[in-house]
């Protein structure tokens, strides 16, 4: 369990090292992984936490700091691969022998075509399909199923209607029998920080496709996961609301430097969001490309949308487009 | 982040949109007013109280639609037996059938003059009658609701178990209650628990079906959403499951309800008093037929009006249908 490298200006002092979470499920994380117990500063005192950028959730930017911990373990693809048979009898691979190694807190972004085996991967590593052949692991645990710490957000916001917003946002939380205060507290801060408090009594149905989007995603991070798979949060979206959900994940992710598994059509968001993009061929799927993204380096952290249109980000751009073969 | 507004305004417009939708709904039964409006109510109110008023114009024309139909069957009933075209031993007058309706519900002399008096129809008041027979099916269709969903459950979510169960439901479902219900008594007795058996197991099948239905269809996104929240499987079965499938539970239980009606005859047949199908087919064996048309027609109502009830509670309980 060695510390991942980090590319961020992480190394700011005086703040308090982890000294153990309040919510039992995490600590409970915590003592299932005893290397974990490593303790490393929290990135509250970022320059580039753009808390300050967001008026709107004060209580947003120092939460983190309070009670959750950075994520310190690895996600490992160790030559894994699927296959599946179909009604017809055919045996179609999906996902060839891969290996990859995301350390801790890097945002991934996966492109290609499509049934290319992007989302047979996710689910391998969310723990909802179980590989052919290899092993996912996290951190020195196989994954077998899924679990709390490796939050899953879906295309489909998959909002419980039966519920109100708030209702939703805590159902993990109370899955996990958090007490009611500690739930309902973290539920506030978490509506706060996706825009949405004002309609913590709505249900579901009664938001745009776009603050179902958001409230998923309050949902998922209300149980603290230190893995974020993402399988085209996105892709239904409307590309005004799409730009500012990126914006919004960004400043979330930057917060607790959650890992990051983001799958997406779009190569501009895609290399707008990642650390690193891979691109996988048409099926059976296999990586192809992986580029290292850190355009943070040249252009520091404020990085906006006017991003987009520095040559170095055109470049990046164009090499990922260059590497997708349409199947 | 601050897209909210944009947002708000494009909410309001699904809400606009929504009014129509309810409208078409409303054709269905009945709406609560009220129910289009969101949280982010950005419906302009003279646009909702316009609706609102369209909604209620419809639903008064259905209401006298209903009504003119009901009077004119009513009238022809009448000019019918009026001008004898039928003898009343067939079909007693609409006047006849009310006079049996009232005195089931009376007391009256046992005859002319005579101050000895005798109360409703075989020594029950009509509504007694039919509190018996209600109570029998409460008892039938609740035990078939409760085993039913707990059966569906099961069945539902393990596909051996449906493959090696769901032939004998489907024979259950196609057998004709008249034909086992001299079985049942020779096995159970001619008291009540025979007439609970054979409810339930008229109510049963299309419970579990519904419900088996139900807990198929939930899509595995929801449940696998639940999953990587850390459920586990009774709380994806309470939190998830359950809820999905109540649309389904309760279209079963409506459908077990109807058929439980049209089964209370049959279990009333033998020592069937009180109750109203024992009523309704005594008196027919009496040839008391302005009798047997009342109790005909008070198990109509009371059916209709029972379904009515669900349906509502179906509407209270899954304000979400067709919407999510």
């Amino acid at each position: 369990m060695s510390r991942p490298a980090q590319h961020t200006g992480d190394a700011e002092g005086g703040r308090p090292p982890w000294a153990g979470a309040t919510d039992s499920g995490a600590s409970a994380a915590g003592a299932a992984s005893a290397g974990s117990a490593e303790t490393r500063p929290t990135e509250s005192a970022d320059p580039r936490s753009p808390g300050a950028a967001d008026p709107r959730s004060p209580g947003a930017a120092d939460a983190p700091a309070r009670n959750e911990a950075t994520p310190t373990r690895e996600l490992v693809l160790d030559r894994i691969s699927h296959h599946y048979v179909t009604d017809a009898g055919n045996v179609v691979h999906a996902v060839e022998e891969t290996s990859l190694q995301i350390p801790a807190g890097q945002f991934v972004c996966v492109v290609g075509p499509s049934g290319c085996g992007k989302t047979t991967l996710l689910k391998m590593l969310a723990g909802f399909l179980a590989p052919s052949g290899g092993e996912a692991r996290y951190g020195s645990e196989v994954i077998t199923g899924p679990s709390h710490q490796r939050g899953v957000v879906f295309q489909q916001a998959n909002l419980y209607p039966w519920l109100t917003i708030r209702g939703n946002v805590e159902l993990g939380p109370r899955f996990r029998r958090v007490p009611r205060r500690e739930r309902a507290e973290r539920t506030d801060r978490l509506l706060e920080m996706v825009g949405l408090p004002q309609f913590a009594g709505a249900k579901p149905y009664e938001l745009s496709g776009g603050m179902q989007q958001r409230a998923q995603i309050a949902r998922v991070l209300a149980n603290q996961p230190d893995v974020v798979l993402m399988d085209e949060p996105f892709g239904a979206l409307d590309a005004l609301t799409r730009e500012r959900l990126q914006a919004d994940l960004l400043r979330i992710q930057r917060q607790r430097r959650q890992t990051v598994f983001f799958i997406t059509h779009s190569v501009e968001e895609a290399v707008f969001l990642g650390d690193r993009v891979l691109v996988m061929s048409p099926r059976p799927g296999r990586i192809v490309l992986d580029e290292r993204v850190d355009l943070a380096s040249t252009y520091g952290p404020e990085v906006g949308a006017e991003m987009k249109s520095t040559p170095e980000f055109i470049e990046i751009r164009d090499r990922v487009a260059g590497a997708i073969q349409v199947g | 982040m601050a897209d909210s507004a944009t947002e708000r305004r494009r909410s309001g417009s699904v809400a606009e949109t929504a009014g129509p939708a309810a409208g078409g709904e409303a054709s269905g039964g009945e709406t609560s007013p009220g129910r289009g409006s969101s949280p982010g109510n950005g419906t302009p109110p003279d646009a909702a109280a316009g609706a609102r008023s369209a909604l209620r114009r419809s639903r008064r024309l259905r209401l006298a639609l209903q009504a003119g139909v009901l009077v004119v069957v009513l009238l022809a009933w009448w000019l019918v037996t009026a001008v004898q075209l039928v003898p009343p031993l067939y079909l007693p007058s609409p006047g006849a059938v009310w006079h049996a309706f009232v005195q089931a519900n009376t007391c009256r002399p046992i005859a002319e003059g005579l101050s000895r008096t005798v109360c409703g129809e075989q020594n029950y008041y009509l509504w007694e009658h039919l509190v018996a027979s209600l109570q029998r099916i409460g008892v039938g269709v609740g035990a078939a609701i409760v085993l039913g969903l707990v059966a569906g459950f099961l069945l539902g979510s393990s596909r051996w178990l449906q493959v090696a169960f769901e032939p004998y439901l489907n024979f259950l479902r196609a057998l004709p209650p008249l034909g086992y219900i001299g079985l049942l008594i020779v096995w159970l007795g001619i008291g009540d628990t025979s007439k609970f058996v054979l409810l339930f197991l008229a109510a049963f099948p299309p419970i579990v079906i519904a419900t088996i239905q139900g807990v198929a269809g939930v899509s595995e996104d929801r449940v696998n959403a639940a999953r990587a929240l850390g459920a586990s499987r009774g709380q994806i079965a309470r939190f998830v499951v359950l809820p999905s499938s109540l649309p389904n539970i309760f279209s079963g239980v409506r459908i077990a309800a109807g058929f439980a009606w049209t089964t209370v005859v049959a279990a009333e047949l033998n020592n069937g008093i009180p109750g109203i199908g024992g009523l309704a087919y005594l008196s027919g064996t009496q040839l008391n037929t302005p009798l047997t048309i009342a109790c005909i027609i008070t198990i109509g109502l009371v059916a209709v009006a029972l379904d009515a009830i669900i349906v509502r509670l179906g509407r209270l309980l899954v304000p979400w249908q067709g919407k999510a």
